[in-house]
């Protein structure tokens, strides 16, 4: 029986940041001496320096009286900072079907087939999450020398430097004494960094403070960001770097709802990228024609 | 073909109008033309020609205005969008469909140029009628099509345009060049020009060369096929100074010949309605003009000039200077004289209550009679020295010797200058109209508005109104010029063929009189250099944007490149 459209719109979750899980504030290792505010004398900026992101969007919930596949489009881009400018690198779209055995051609839509992970409709937005991760992966390996920076945990360890950033926090690494600090960084200071163990890799983190302007009163969270970096090298240098990086290249409040931890150029790189992805609506509409209902 | 970049689809195209997304290096600018090929399974291959008439860039991927300082700063990627709005102006075959997004855009040069502003077009049956008219932005020539300014599909020029910077006066002039000596009017020896010189003496060296002309303008007019060299034949003339008969000029001392009228020629002419010609016509003050302009006329029948005879003037109110000749008439010898002789037949003598001559009130009442008399004498002053009894009249012929005559206005009254304008173009036109000369006739009038205005009605506008409707199947064209067109009688205007906008005004340029230009050209005809005018023709739907070069005859008299060759100053001193 061929593939019939069964849902549009499905009932979407926030992705969580899965990797986190597993990290305990027990196993808190210090990598620099004293914990205390820590500043650094403004650097200039590596070149060339990378802003890797990725995006995906579930299109379509298929069926073909048995199973379910869950099509979707994934999109990768990096924006290189250079020479002063900041150039947007050809980003890749791609549409995938997670489920599907075979490529499947929508109008002039083709999905290749990805395999689910796991079961269930989880198990299909999970399947579209790494093929994006995957995206971003290939990209990544594209990109010679300089400093990459990806939105979102460190994945995977490539030859050069490379730093993660965490916007949201949902798990505790440090230790109850140890959080007071976070209240008491100013913008432009970072805690020392400490080590992070997950999934079988080791990485040196530490949070710091973006500038959140108008100044004033805010909540203690607001405008942390916690970064990380695969413990191995200078990674103490990579911190006091970050300090020249982030702080200057954090969003204002007014024109982005995540700022100031939502990177400018990463901003536009998403924003770009869904534009790449093609107009929800008309996707939509070329999947209800061909699929019917 | 130079690709340019592609057919825009966020925006909608069509048929008519579409926008052009510039590529890499490309440059697109306002006024240059392109081309795009369509195609359609049903219709086949379509070309669309067009000009671009709006370009813009702005920063896609910006959300913000202030966003553009992140960019500056190198923080956020922009992308640089360049676009260009192009109307087309032909459609080859004349399919009008939708060119495709996505469809390349080409520079229109050469042959596609040709074909895009309908030169090709530009013929009869004995050849090409391509005016020059000036250089495009690109550097290619300009042309009209002649067929719409010599009468045969059209006729009449007007251009509008502030004083100073519009340069309405030296596009006349340029144009006439072009017409006089392109080759493209095949009669141009035939064809006289009568130009009305209007303020200063600028037209006075129209056939000298200019000093400041320059290597660079020397090669447009060669682009343009036209000789840089000043007009060959011309014929200045001015009136005379009020006491005497040298004509009144201060900067052009030789060469210049005085005109006038003598009393016969005014009255055969019926030239009295030209002297009321600033005057709102009171319906029994304008019967009596024509009544008393009629009598004059009988009276002037078989007289030679050029002092008038009358036989009726009673001798006691004989002022000295008047005699009696062998026939026993009195000879009226200045045009006051004249104003007084009316004056006596209209109203009687002087002395006490008596009537007037009942063949020449025409049973108006005495108010009337009064007004017309009084207005009469307020004349005096004003064309006195323009019309004579005491001298044989030469008044300027446009229509003998030189090829382009200068009538000098500038100096006289108003009324004088009505008179003049009126009396000249009666004359011309009646004897086109009777056949007396067959090749075409060019008027360049400037301050239209004065002659011809939209509210009012005078004798001159009905001559400009005749020869702005009938002129053309006559060979009588008008090449007129205003500051305002908004001012101008509307069928005069509206008669014009072809039309040129200079520099304007900002209100001016939104009266609806420049609704013909599309609002990207009125716009820009608020910031025109000197030296550019947009040029509108009937064939080609957009309007051109055109430059015309340096004069190449002397506007002023510091232009004049002086002559010191051996033969000019023998020529001077024997």
């Amino acid at each position: 029986m061929a593939w019939r459209l069964y849902a549009l719109d499905l009932p979407w979750q926030e992705a969580e940041e899965a990797l986190l899980r597993g990290s305990e504030p027990e196993a808190f290792h210090l990598l620099e001496e004293s914990w205390e505010a820590r500043t650094a004398p403004p650097q200039p900026w590596p070149e060339p320096l990378y802003f890797l992101d990725g995006r995906e969007r579930a299109e379509a919930l298929i069926s073909d009286g048995e199973r379910l596949a869950l099509l979707g489009c994934v999109a990768a881009g990096t924006v290189v900072w250079e020479g002063g400018r900041m150039r947007l690198l050809p980003p890749v779209v791609r549409r995938v079907g997670v489920g599907l055995e075979k490529p499947l051609a929508v109008g002039e839509l083709a999905y290749e087939p990805v395999s689910a992970v796991g079961e269930g409709l989880e198990g299909l937005q999970e399947g579209l999450r790494q093929a994006r991760a995957g995206l971003e992966q290939e990209l990544a390996k594209e990109l010679v020398g300089g400093l990459l920076v990806v939105d979102g945990p460190v994945r995977a360890v490539r030859e050069g430097p490379v730093l993660g950033y965490i916007k949201t926090h949902w798990a505790r690494y440090l230790p109850k004494e140890e959080e007071a600090l976070l209240r008491a960084l100013a913008p432009g200071e970072r805690t020392p960094a400490f080590r992070v163990r997950r999934q079988g890799m080791e990485l040196a983190s530490w949070y710091l403070r973006l500038p959140l302007p108008p100044e004033g009163v805010r909540p203690p969270e607001s405008g942390l960001l916690r970064v990380e970096t695969p413990l191995q090298g200078d990674f103490g240098a990579l911190a006091d770097l970050s300090l020249s990086l982030f702080p200057a290249l954090a969003s204002h409040p007014v024109k982005d709802p995540r700022a100031p931890q939502n990177l400018l150029p990463v901003g536009g790189l998403e924003r770009e990228l869904a534009r790449r992805m093609g107009s929800r609506e008309v996707v939509a509409r070329m999947l209800a024609r061909h699929l019917g209902r | 073909m130079e690709r340019i970049g592609v057919v825009l689809g966020s925006r909608e195209a069509t048929p008519l109008e579409f926008w052009v997304g510039v590529e890499g290096e490309g440059l697109l600018r306002l006024d240059d033309l392109v081309v795009v090929e369509g195609y359609h399974p049903k219709v086949g291959q379509v070309r669309y020609f067009g000009m671009v008439d709006h370009v813009a860039k702005a920063h896609e991927g910006e959300n913000f205005d202030t966003d553009t300082f992140l960019a500056v700063e190198g923080k956020i990627p922009v992308s640089l969008a360049y676009v260009a709005h192009v109307s087309v102006t032909r459609i080859l075959p004349e399919e009008f469909f939708p060119p495709d997004p996505g469809s390349p855009v080409y520079l229109a040069q050469g042959g596609d140029l040709e074909l895009a502003l309908y030169y090709e077009a530009m013929r009869n049956q004995r050849g090409s009628t391509k005016l020059p008219a000036g250089l495009l932005k690109n550097g290619e020539v300009a042309y009209l099509n002649l067929e719409f300014l010599n009468g045969v599909k059209g006729g009449h020029v007007n251009i509008s345009g502030i004083s100073g910077v519009a340069a309405k006066t030296s596009y006349a002039t340029f144009l006439l060049k072009s017409l006089l000596e392109s080759g493209v009017l095949e009669d141009a020896h035939q064809a006289k020009v009568l130009l009305f010189n209007v303020k200063g003496e600028d037209l006075f060296f129209l056939d000298k060369t200019n000093a400041r002309l320059t290597e660079e303008a020397r090669k447009e007019y060669a682009r343009l096929g036209l000789p840089a060299t000043p007009f060959g034949s011309v014929a200045f003339l001015a009136p005379p100074k009020k006491e005497g008969y040298l004509p009144d000029v201060d900067t052009r001392l030789e060469g210049v010949r005085a005109y006038h009228w003598d009393l016969v020629q005014f009255a055969q002419r019926g030239l009295l309605p030209f002297l009321f010609a600033d005057k709102g016509a009171l319906t029994n003050l304008g019967f009596l003009v024509v009544h008393v302009a009629e009598k004059l006329r009988r009276l002037a029948e078989k007289q030679k000039g050029p002092a008038l005879l009358v036989e009726d003037w009673p001798g006691e109110d004989l002022p000295e200077g008047i005699t009696f000749d062998a026939l026993g008439r009195v000879r009226l010898q200045s045009f006051a004289e004249l104003v007084r002789y009316l004056e006596f037949k209209l109203l009687g003598p002087e002395s006490g209550e008596g009537e007037g001559d009942r063949g020449w009130t025409a049973r108006q009442a005495r108010g009337t009679l009064e007004a017309f008399v009084r207005r009469l004498r307020a004349s005096v002053e004003n064309v006195g020295h323009l019309l004579r009894g005491d001298r044989p009249g030469n008044p300027p012929d446009p229509l003998k010797g030189e090829q382009v005559h200068v009538v000098d206005l500038a100096k006289l009254h108003p009324q004088a200058q009505m008179f003049v304008v009126g009396a000249l173009l009666k004359d011309l036109f009646e004897r086109k109209e009777r056949g007396q000369y067959r090749g075409r006739v060019f008027i360049v009038l400037d301050e239209l508005n004065k002659y011809a205005p939209r509210d009012e009605e005078s004798p001159i506008k009905d001559v400009l109104l005749d020869i702005a409707e009938r002129g053309r199947s006559l060979g009588v064209i008008l090449i007129g010029a205003q500051q305002t067109a908004s001012e101008v009688e509307r069928r005069v205007v509206g008669n014009a063929a072809i039309r040129v906008v200079g520099r304007l005004d900002a209100a001016e340029a939104e009266r609806p009189e420049y609704r013909y230009l599309p609002a990207s050209f009125r716009q820009r005809a608020l910031i025109l250099p000197q030296g550019m005018v947009i040029l509108s023709q009937p064939e080609i739907p957009v309007p051109l944007l055109v430059r015309f070069p340096f004069p190449a005859w002397a506007t002023k008299r510091e232009e004049v490149l002086e002559d010191n060759s051996a033969e000019a100053l023998r020529r001077e001193l024997f």
